[in-house]
């Protein structure tokens, strides 16, 4: 048997590689946007929104070299599924430099004083790195084709779900006054979104074992939740 | 259980039994269940296949398919050339062993029956597992009318009003009635290559076979030809059992609803049957990685 079709299975790995590349942006991306909150840094706030033209630029080129690809190469199979679940990979990347956008938008209006809360911020922050950390695996996951590296991103997220539940209620116990329950609520927007960007790396996960095994299932459903499905 | 051999000086595998070139003179003796004469209507049959194994003389064509073709669904057999697809193809209607030394063994059953039992005549059998070949191959002396009713004339003889009927019926089917009804008295080699094709396709449907083979039938012709046929395949098999051998993994994945992937290790082996499933398996997710090598075009 010889091998064929090779600029074609070049053409697709360079496609996978441009695809998740587009996590290491986010995660940049999620690194400015930390130090922004920590920092209360509206110029550097700044930078990440106008960045996230790159993540978006990065949608848009694995987009269509994916369309090029389905109409030029009739993938089908395991090239089927990998572009298949490019497609939402790339999607999810989307809404992570989306989520840092929401992140960055926000900063303002937490005022240029050091934080109201310090703990709150605290968990903001490591919040923020456990996602980071789970963009990361996700991608590792994703390319080295590891279903359990990614199934292992649900227990990882539950991190991140434990301290935005946290944030919530110190949100609450903020105080009466009327500056402090400002941030704190600005805060707990800040939270949500580091919430929803571990909620996409584990989509991504979910996408990695589609490839692997052909069956899409969430590791987690939050409409029923229980145990993860198998 | 099949032993059978085109090859008169070969010996007959079981005792007492007749060579196959001497049965198709035999009287027919199976008319109790539909295929065996005197058939109303089509009505489509699976195809089984069980443990089949296939020479041309010593060389071992085939090896060892366990299969079924099931009724009013298109199978594709896919598989790259040598694999031994169109032998098996052709081993459903009988016409392997038209081949001198050409002999099979197994057992091949329509609905149940086995067309390879003792007294069954292939004739009949090819009246009711009608075939389509790679290469338009409409009689080239015969009218268009001629070439739809040619079938029927080596089988039952219908009066002209039957017979007109029927050409039209059959020419209807094959969606070429419109193109050719002004012109029926012309040679059908005066057609396109899609044309004569489903001229083919009528002649073949014409006298009501039960299943339907079709060794590469679009091979030959041009991408908006074969979406013609294509489509008509989609629309026969609400009535046929449909068999297809394609190299054309576009037209394997377009146009059947299962798919069967044939393949040799090496030059020399026999074909195997590596796979077969919903098209949609094979094409998204198969089991079996030479089956994923094959139809991604990763080896070839």
């Amino acid at each position: 048997m010889t091998r064929t079709r090779q600029a074609y299975v070049e053409e697709l790995t360079e496609l996978e590689e441009r695809a998740l590349g587009g996590l290491d942006l986010v995660a940049e991306t999620l690194t400015r946007t930390l130090e922004a909150i920590e920092h209360s840094d509206v110029e550097l706030a700044g930078m990440v929104i106008a960045d996230d033209d790159r993540i978006d630029g990065r949608y848009l080129e694995v987009h269509q070299s994916i369309l090029t690809l389905l109409a030029t190469q009739q993938p089908v199979a395991t090239d089927l599924r990998l572009i298949a679940a490019l497609l939402h990979v790339m999607k999810s990347i989307e809404r992570m430099g989306d989520q840092c956008v929401n992140i960055a938008k926000v900063i303002p209006l937490s005022g240029h004083e050091p934080p109201r809360d310090a703990e709150m911020i605290t968990d903001i922050i490591t919040m923020g790195q456990q996602a980071k950390s789970l963009v990361s695996q996700a991608k590792t996951g994703f390319a080295t084709r590891d279903v359990e590296l990614s199934r292992d991103l649900v227990r990882q997220d539950d991190v991140v779900d434990h301290l935005n539940r946290r944030c919530f209620a110190r949100a609450i116990e903020i105080g009466d006054d009327v500056d402090d329950r400002e941030w704190g609520i600005t805060m707990m927007l800040v939270a949500r979104a580091l919430e929803r960007i571990g909620d996409n790396a584990v989509d991504i996960g979910e996408q990695t074992a589609f490839v692997v095994t052909g069956l899409f299932r969430e590791f987690e459903d939050a409409s029923h939740p229980g145990p993860a499905v198998g | 259980m099949i032993e059978t051999t085109a090859n008169p000086e070969a010996p007959a595998r079981r005792d007492g039994e007749q060579p196959a070139a001497d049965r198709r003179d035999a009287e027919p003796q199976r008319t109790g269940r539909g295929w065996g004469a005197g058939k109303a209507g089509s009505d489509a049959k699976r195809v089984d296949l069980r443990d089949v194994n296939l020479f041309y003389g010593d060389f071992h064509a085939v090896a060892d398919v366990d299969m079924t073709i099931e009724p009013n669904k298109v199978t594709a057999l896919i598989g790259s050339s040598g694999c031994g697809k169109t032998t098996v193809l052709r081993s459903i209607n009988r016409m392997h062993e038209l081949t001198p030394g050409a002999r099979a063994a197994g057992t091949i059953e329509i609905d149940g029956e086995d067309i390879y039992a003792p007294g069954v005549d292939p004739v009949v059998v090819r009246r009711l597992v009608g075939m389509v070949f790679q290469s338009p191959n409409p009689f080239p002396t015969m009218s268009i009318y001629e070439n739809a009713a040619a079938g029927l004339a080596l089988n039952a003889k219908p009066s002209k009003s039957e017979l007109d009927e029927i050409v039209e019926r059959s020419l209807r089917g094959a969606h070429l009635w419109d193109e050719v009804k002004d012109r029926l008295d012309k040679q059908g080699s005066g057609l396109s290559g899609g044309q004569q094709q489903r001229l083919c396709i009528a002649r073949a449907i014409a006298v009501e076979p039960e299943v339907l083979l079709m060794d590469e039938p679009c091979s030959a012709l041009d991408p908006v030809a074969t979406l013609a046929i294509e489509d008509l395949i989609q629309e026969l098999k609400s009535k046929y059992t449909i068999a297809i051998v394609t190299h054309n993994m576009q037209q394997a994945s377009r146009a059947s609803d299962r798919t069967a992937f044939f393949n040799l290790e090496r030059s020399g082996d026999p074909g195997r049957l590596v796979e077969i499933d919903e098209t949609t398996k094979i094409f998204s997710n198969p089991e079996k990685q030479a089956t994923e090598d094959y139809v991604s075009g990763r080896f070839g």
